[in-house]
């Protein structure tokens, strides 16, 4: 009995209002969504980090130049984890992510220097990696497609493969787009890599371009510039970057030809054409007869190509490094 | 031999390998691209996470491969042998070792935003699981030696906590420990001061070496294995007594037993070098793990221990897993509740049970659009291989998971290897490089498929396209059989003359009438073509029915007389199941070496949303839809979008 009385009492003091029920009360009322943000703001990155997307056909050492970038500085301080600069590597299946940092007051450090020893201001950004076979690029062009230019991480990754939950939630913003080319492959003319690497530059480009061009009218859609990195430049059988650009460029004019003459994809009525707009599946400038990077200024896609090798003796990955750290 | 092995993170870097023999890294690739990217080899089950045993070999040029997949944290292991081998430990060691290696860097590997993995040291356990295996599948013989090696070294006591003091002792010698791959050779004259300590070291060490020694030679030598036993088996005897007095008399006499002791590894090894069996490389590595071992017995006991202890750990959570799903059948109503209201806020970890229903619908579903049966239970199969354990988004219910899932799977699947520029690839024959040294030649193209599916309409529609793009078409009449066939194919050419008149085109047909052999008038007609200039030959042949062995069986001499640059099959949108038999009996037509190259899908105009049979041929084959047929104008063929398929299979009306 006793207890129930005591339960009574407690029950009808919550209920009458006094002074202290009511702070109480006014506490819980104010705390509680206080607490609940810091909760929520602790378990949700905060930041997003500006990104740099890698893409080019399988085998032209996009992850290799990932784990360069990566392993830079911790081999060269001779970090017992890491046992040479660059891991080997196979095709890969999944897009991989790698934070890293470039510094932004000394324009001369590469991607060797241990920023934190040198105490340099450094900016974060995450460098993505993306499958390039064939069948697995769909990852890489569905997120330039977007016209809001953020790429969540978490969506190019594959289910099987997420990692953590931090990923999951971040939002990162694209800053610039690595393209890289085996050099030494495109100097073979009869086989395909010439062609398949070109025709996958095309479908890279020609994503940008369209989303320039269906940008929102008054929130242009940051600019995207692209380098076209040469690798494999150690071999005696690559072609120099000079070279490498008129090949690529002449390729290109090459599949703008025959696409703009071939037949409609299914789906795609004779009246209809997805868009409407005139010159949507054309690259570049309308009516130019041969392509050339430069016509892509005109929807704010600086090119650039620079020549460079991951491993080996050569002229190395500074540059794009420093084309890298430039854009972000 | 191992040739090699390799720990692999779906991402495409290398965690850790081991190299025995140089293997080319092609040959892996090779394997993820079949295997993971296209699923050529296997039909399912390539992506769970199933013991080697399990997982078929996968066999490229003289190598084999088996490998096991770690779904969760995405990373393969794989071992590369000769085929020619027969190891039968090699399944186990590969299950091991990704038992261990998850377990000693899972927590690494889960870090995001990295790619590094700490793996230096995985070498040790590596070394100790390959030792262990290869130990125990020793033959017979060979095995009852070590029994008997074993029991000497348990004679042996004393001799033996005696040089493990020392070992102790040579600990505080750094010059000595830090050189682990150092033979006894080869530091004895580096550090006189610690001589001594070494040769205590070499009793236990000789029989250690000789023993592991053995057990490698005893699968490739067995003969040579007995002959070499009766030799040795009076040193170990030897040694025993040496070691005796040594305990009994002190350091002292330790002087008088330097050669003795040490000229057994230099016995055994004079006697490898003679047997011839292996190159000098060989014997390095054999001698680095001699130093290795004697200097570390001790360490390579306790890593024997914590690694059957990570075995153990990694079977008692299989078994776990295994009662957790009988139990979770039961399932408490508290936890149904849960997840049916996370089943609608989303952020639930899908089950196989959760999956269950939902996928069976996905799979009427499919059937519905008319995909064989065959296709849809593999497709199924394949996402909820991938769902179970994923975590739903927020507000994210299963079926709109699963959808997503199925969407990507498909898209994979019809995504082609390599994508096709016709009006590319012609130009680049007829009119190849300078620098190349080809020859111009025509471009030929022959058309197959089963009766009455569109073989003439299609080839004329074909024709039409490259008309309107300024080529000159021969169209060869290789169906010699049917009645009226070869006039179908004039009249065709008839109207697709008035048609393109204007544009420039020309087209011209090459008959020999009935009766004669379709692939001699094939070969006439592309050396005729090569003679007058043409750019395209266009093939037509006569529909055959794919389980007629004596009408299939003329389509490999086809194939080797015209030499088409592509066979493109013919296949209509209208027919259901037997879809993947013609598919697959066509593909398998022409011989070893040669394939389909693309097929076209003529009637889709007929089926509406149920464009199932894309998904049925593409599964038998992985060869890529080019073309659909979408109407009955010459203009009514449109290049196969992926995206435009995927999104009729998955409408619901």
């Amino acid at each position: 009995m006793s207890t129930i009385d005591t339960l009574k009492a407690a029950f009808e003091a919550s209920l009458t209002p006094t002074p202290s029920v009511i702070s109480i009360g006014l506490a819980i009322v104010l705390l509680i969504p206080i607490i609940l943000h810091f909760i929520f703001s602790a378990t949700t990155p905060y930041t997003t980090l500006p990104s740099v997307l890698l893409v080019g056909p399988s085998g032209a050492g996009k992850t290799a130049l990932l784990t360069l970038f990566e392993r830079g500085p911790l081999y060269h301080n001779n970090n017992p984890a890491v046992p040479t600069p660059v891991a080997e590597t196979h095709t890969s299946q999944t897009p991989s992510t790698v934070e890293l940092a470039v510094s932004t007051d000394r324009p001369t450090t590469t991607y060797r220097t241990d920023l934190d020893a040198t105490g340099a201001t450094a900016k974060k950004f995450l460098l993505i990696d993306t499958p390039g076979h064939p069948k697995l690029r769909r990852h890489a062009l569905a997120h330039l497609a977007s016209p809001s230019a953020t790429i969540t991480p978490s969506l190019l990754v594959s289910p099987a493969a997420q990692k953590g939950e931090g990923a999951e939630t971040s939002k990162s913003k694209l800053k610039a787009l690595v393209f890289l080319v085996d050099a030494a492959a495109l100097a073979d003319t009869d086989s395909a890599a010439l062609s398949s690497t070109a025709e996958y530059l095309y479908d890279v480009l020609l994503t940008l371009q369209r989303r320039f061009l269906r940008r929102s009218g008054s929130r242009a859609p940051s600019n995207v510039p692209v380098l076209v990195a040469a690798n494999k430049l150690d071999l005696f059988t690559a072609l120099p970057a000079a070279l490498v650009k008129s090949q690529l460029e002449a390729e290109l004019s090459r599949i703008r030809k025959t696409r703009s003459k071939g037949l409609l994809d299914s789906g795609e009525a004779d009246g209809e054409v997805v868009g409407g707009e005139e010159g949507e599946g054309w690259l570049g400038a309308v009516g130019s007869d041969k392509f050339s990077f430069k016509e892509m200024v005109e929807f704010d896609i600086e090119v650039e190509v620079i020549g460079g090798n991951v491993v080996g003796d050569g002229p190395g990955a500074d540059k794009w490094w420093k084309w890298i750290g430039e854009r972000i | 031999m191992l040739d090699a092995f390799e720990i692999i993170s779906t991402s495409g870097v290398v965690l850790w390998s081991r190299t025995y023999a140089p293997v080319s890294p092609s040959v892996v690739d090779n394997f993820i691209s079949d295997v993971f990217i296209e699923e050529k080899s296997t039909v399912a089950g390539a992506k769970d996470g199933a013991s080697a045993t399990v997982n078929p070999p996968y066999k490229h040029e003289q190598h084999s491969l088996r490998w096991t997949f770690s779904k969760e944290l995405g990373i393969i292991f794989v071992a590369v042998y000769r085929s020619l081998l027969h190891l039968p430990w090699i399944d186990k060691l590969v299950d091991n070792i990704k038992a261990i290696f998850v377990s000693l860097y899972g927590d690494q590997l889960k870090k995001p935003n990295t790619m590094i993995v700490e793996c230096v040291k995985f070498d040790e356990y590596f070394d100790q699981q390959l030792q262990e295996l290869e130990q125990g599948s020793g033959k017979p013989d060979a095995r009852a030696f070590i029994v008997e090696e074993i029991s000497g070294t348990g004679e042996d006591g004393p001799p033996l906590s005696f040089s493990l003091a020392h070992n102790q002792k040579a600990q505080t010698n750094p010059s000595a420990e830090s050189s682990p791959t150092a033979t006894p050779n080869a530091s004895r004259p580096a550090t006189p001061g610690a001589s001594h300590l070494l040769v205590a070291k070499a009793g236990p060490g000789g029989k250690l070496s000789r023993r592991a020694r053995k057990i490698q030679n005893s699968p490739s030598a067995p003969v040579s294995s007995g002959d070499e036993a009766t030799a040795r088996k009076g040193k170990p005897a030897k040694t025993v007594k040496r070691g005796r007095k040594w305990d009994a008399d002190g350091l002292a006499d330790e002087r008088d037993d330097v050669q003795l002791d040490y000229s057994i590894p230099a016995v055994t090894s004079d006697s490898e070098a003679e047997a011839g069996a292996r190159p000098a490389a060989v014997e390095e590595v054999d001698a680095s793990t001699w130093g290795s071992r004697t200097k570390g017995k001790f360490v390579l006991r306790d890593l024997g221990d914590e690694v059957h202890s990570i075995l153990a750990d990694a079977d008692a959570k299989n078994a776990a897993a295994k009662t957790d799903f009988q139990s979770g059948i039961v399932g408490s109503s508290l936890s149904a509740i849960g997840g049916l209201f996370r089943n609608v806020v989303g952020g639930k970890v899908l089950t196989k049970q959760d999956l269950e229903k939902a996928m069976k619908g996905m799979e009427e579903h499919l059937l519905k659009k008319n995909v064989a049966r065959e296709a849809a239970v593999r497709l199924c199969e394949g996402v909820e291989m991938e769902l179970v354990g994923v975590k739903t988004g927020n507000f994210e219910s299963i079926n709109s998971r699963i959808q997503k899932a199925m969407e990507a799977s498909l898209t994979r699947m019809l995504t082609p290897t390599s994508s096709l520029d016709l009006l590319r690839e012609i130009d680049s024959i007829t009119s190849p490089p300078a620098a190349s040294l080809r020859k111009a030649r025509p471009y030929v193209i022959s058309i197959v498929g089963v009766n009455g599916v569109g073989k003439s309409t299609n080839l004329s529609k074909i024709c039409f396209f490259l008309l309107q793009n300024q080529y000159k078409v021969l169209i060869a009449a290789g169906d010699t059989f049917r009645s009226g066939a070869v006039e179908q194919l004039a009249v065709h050419v008839r109207n697709l003359k008035e048609l393109t008149a204007r544009e420039g085109g020309k087209v011209e047909l090459y008959q020999k009438g009935y009766g004669k052999d379709a692939a001699a008038v094939a070969k006439d007609a592309v050396a005729f073509a090569a003679q007058e200039g043409f750019d395209v030959v266009l093939i037509d042949t006569a529909g055959r029915r794919h389980n007629d062995q004596r009408l299939m069986s003329s389509l490999e001499k086809f194939a080797k007389f015209a030499q088409p640059d592509k066979i493109l099959m013919v296949g209509e949108a209208l027919v259901g199941t037997d879809s993947v038999a013609q598919a697959r009996n066509f593909n398998a037509a022409f011989g070893s070496g040669r394939s389909l190259d693309g097929f076209i899908i003529s009637k889709c105009d007929t089926v509406g949303d149920m464009v199932g049979t894309l998904v049925s041929i593409v599964h038998a084959t992985n060869v890529p839809v080019l073309f659909v047929g979408v109407g009955q104008h010459y203009s009514d063929l449109r290049n196969f979008s992926v995206k435009w398929a995927v999104e009729k299979l998955l409408s619901s009306t």
